[in-house]
C-alpha cells in the first residue's frame, strides 16, 4: 500500500471498519513508513481530544429533575383498550350473527320492489302500453283499479303542477298485485306503485337502476314506489307535493 | 404501570449525559436542549411499551434525535442558522479569565464543531462518541453504507479545516 492510500483509508481504519486485506496491508505500511505512522498517531491523538472536548457538554444538574418531574406527570393509567377486552370479541360474533340471520330473513325488499318496478315501467314505455284504464279523471280511475284489486288505492289528480294523470295499470310485484298510476310532464312519464304494507312497510331510498331514477317510501296508507327518469331536482319537487297532497287529503 | 416507569427510569435514565450530549451539538443552545431531552424522554417513556428490549442507549438517543430534528424544523427553517452558545457547564470558578492551553483548544474545537453542517455533526458524535458502527449508522440515519463513509470523510474533512483557521498545524 502506497501513503497516499494510507491517508484514504487511515479514518476507516482506525473506525475499525477496514476490510482485512487492506488492514494487513496498512499495517505493514505502517511498519516501515515512519510519515505515516507519525500521521496515524496524529489522528489518533486528534479523535481522543476530540471526544474529551464533546464530553464536556455534561446534562446540567436541574435537568434530571426536570426530567423525572415530567415523567412522572405522564398518566400511569394504562391506557384503555377496546381491543382488551376479551367481552368485546363475543359480541362482535353475536352481532355479526344477528345481522346475518336478519340479511338472510329480510334480504333488501326494498331493492327487488324497486327493481321489479322499473321493469314494469320500461316495459309499459316499450310496448307503448302505458295503462288499463286512460283517464285524467279519478273518479273514472279509482272503481276501476278497486274492482280489480283488494284495497282501493289514493287517487291524487294533479300531484305537482304540470303533471297529469293518464291513466292507471295492475302489475303484479314480487307476487302481489299492485296499483301504477301514471302521470305525465312534458315528455317524461312517471310511474308511480302503490299496494298496502301487508307484512312490511317498504323503508325509504333512492336509487338508480338501468338509467331510471326509483324512490321507495311508504305512510299509514301505502307502500310507494316511483319510476322515472326526471331529474333529481324535478324527482323531489314531484314527490314533495304528492305527499303533501296525501297528507292534506287531497285525493280521491 | 408504575413498575414500567421504574423500569424505564432504571433503564434509559444512566443516558441522560449522553442523551444531552447530542442534543446540545445537534441545537447548540443549553436551554433548548434541555427542552429537547425532556421531550424525548417523555415520548420515550411513553412508547415504552414498544421498546423490544435490546441497546436502551441507542434507543433514547435515537428518539433524542428525531425529537431534536422534529424541533428545529419547527423552529429555524435553515437548520444551519441556528445560534450557538458555548457555555459549557462546569462549576462557576473555572468560567472567567484564565483558560489553560489545554481549555482553550477543547473550546476553538467545539465552536468549530459548532460550525459544521447539522448532518455533520450528528455523524460525527455517534461515530467518534457513541461508537456506532458504519452498519448501525446507516440503519438508524436510513442512509447507504456508501453515504455513511463519504459523509464521514467529508465532515472529518470539515472539522479539520474549521479547526486549522483557528489553530494553525503546528508540525
Amino acid at each position: 500500500m502506497k501513503c497516499e492510500e494510507v491517508h484514504h483509508f487511515i479514518d476507516t481504519y482506525l473506525d475499525g471498519e477496514l476490510d482485512f486485506a487492506r488492514r494487513v496491508e496498512l499495517e505493514e505500511h505502517l511498519a516501515v513508513c515512519p510519515s505515516c505512522r507519525s500521521l496515524l498517531e496524529e489522528r489518533q491523538a486528534f479523535r481522543a481530544f476530540f471526544v474529551a472536548a464533546v464530553q464536556e457538554y455534561k446534562a446540567p444538574p436541574q435537568l434530571e429533575a426536570k426530567v423525572l418531574a415530567a415523567m412522572r406527570r405522564v398518566p400511569t393509567k394504562e391506557k384503555f383498550s377496546l381491543w382488551r377486552q376479551p367481552w368485546i370479541y363475543a359480541t362482535a360474533v353475536v352481532v355479526m350473527s344477528v345481522c346475518l340471520a336478519l340479511k338472510i330473513l329480510f334480504p333488501d325488499a326494498e331493492k327487488e320492489f324497486s327493481r321489479q318496478a322499473v321493469l314494469r315501467h320500461s316495459s309499459s314505455l316499450s310496448t307503448s302500453h302505458f295503462v288499463d284504464v286512460a283517464s285524467p279523471n279519478p273518479v273514472i280511475v279509482k272503481p276501476w283499479l278497486t274492482a280489480r284489486l283488494d284495497f282501493a288505492p289514493p287517487l291524487v289528480g294533479s300531484p305537482a303542477s304540470g303533471y297529469s294523470l293518464v291513466g292507471g295499470r295492475v302489475d303484479v310485484i314480487k307476487n302481489r298485485s299492485v296499483a301504477t298510476l301514471v302521470y305525465k310532464h312534458d315528455q317524461d312519464v312517471v310511474s308511480l306503485f302503490c299496494w298496502p304494507p301487508d307484512k312490511e312497510h317498504l323503508s325509504t331510498s333512492e336509487r338508480s337502476l338501468d338509467g331510471y331514477r326509483v324512490s321507495t317510501w311508504s305512510n299509514a296508507q301505502c307502500n310507494y314506489v316511483l319510476v322515472s327518469k326526471l331529474s333529481n331536482s324535478a324527482l323531489h319537487d314531484f314527490m314533495d307535493s304528492f305527499r303533501v297532497r296525501i297528507q292534506s287529503g287531497a285525493y280521491f | 404501570m408504575r413498575e414500567q416507569q421504574g423500569r424505564f427510569e432504571e433503564l434509559v435514565l444512566p443516558h441522560l449525559d449522553a442523551a444531552y450530549r447530542l442534543a446540545r451539538l445537534l441545537l447548540k443552545r443549553d436551554e433548548d436542549a434541555q427542552d429537547v431531552v425532556q421531550d424525548a424522554y417523555i415520548k420515550a417513556l411513553k412508547g415504552f411499551e414498544r421498546f423490544r428490549g435490546g441497546d436502551a442507549r441507542a434507543w433514547i438517543l435515537m428518539i433524542v434525535r428525531n425529537t431534536a430534528f422534529t424541533w428545529l424544523k419547527k423552529h429555524y427553517a435553515d437548520r444551519n442558522v441556528v445560534p450557538f452558545d458555548e457555555a459549557v457547564h462546569q462549576p462557576s470558578t473555572e468560567e472567567s479569565l484564565s483558560e489553560s492551553a489545554y481549555e482553550e483548544r477543547s473550546r476553538q474545537l467545539r465552536e468549530a464543531l459548532a460550525r459544521l453542517p447539522v448532518e455533520f455533526r450528528e455523524i460525527l458524535v455517534l461515530r467518534d462518541v457513541e461508537g456506532w458502527s458504519y452498519k448501525e449508522l446507516a440503519s438508524a440515519l436510513h442512509l447507504p453504507l456508501g453515504t455513511v463513509m463519504s459523509r464521514l470523510n467529508r465532515a472529518r474533512l470539515h472539522l479539520r479545516e474549521e479547526i486549522a483557521k483557528v489553530q494553525p498545524r503546528e508540525s
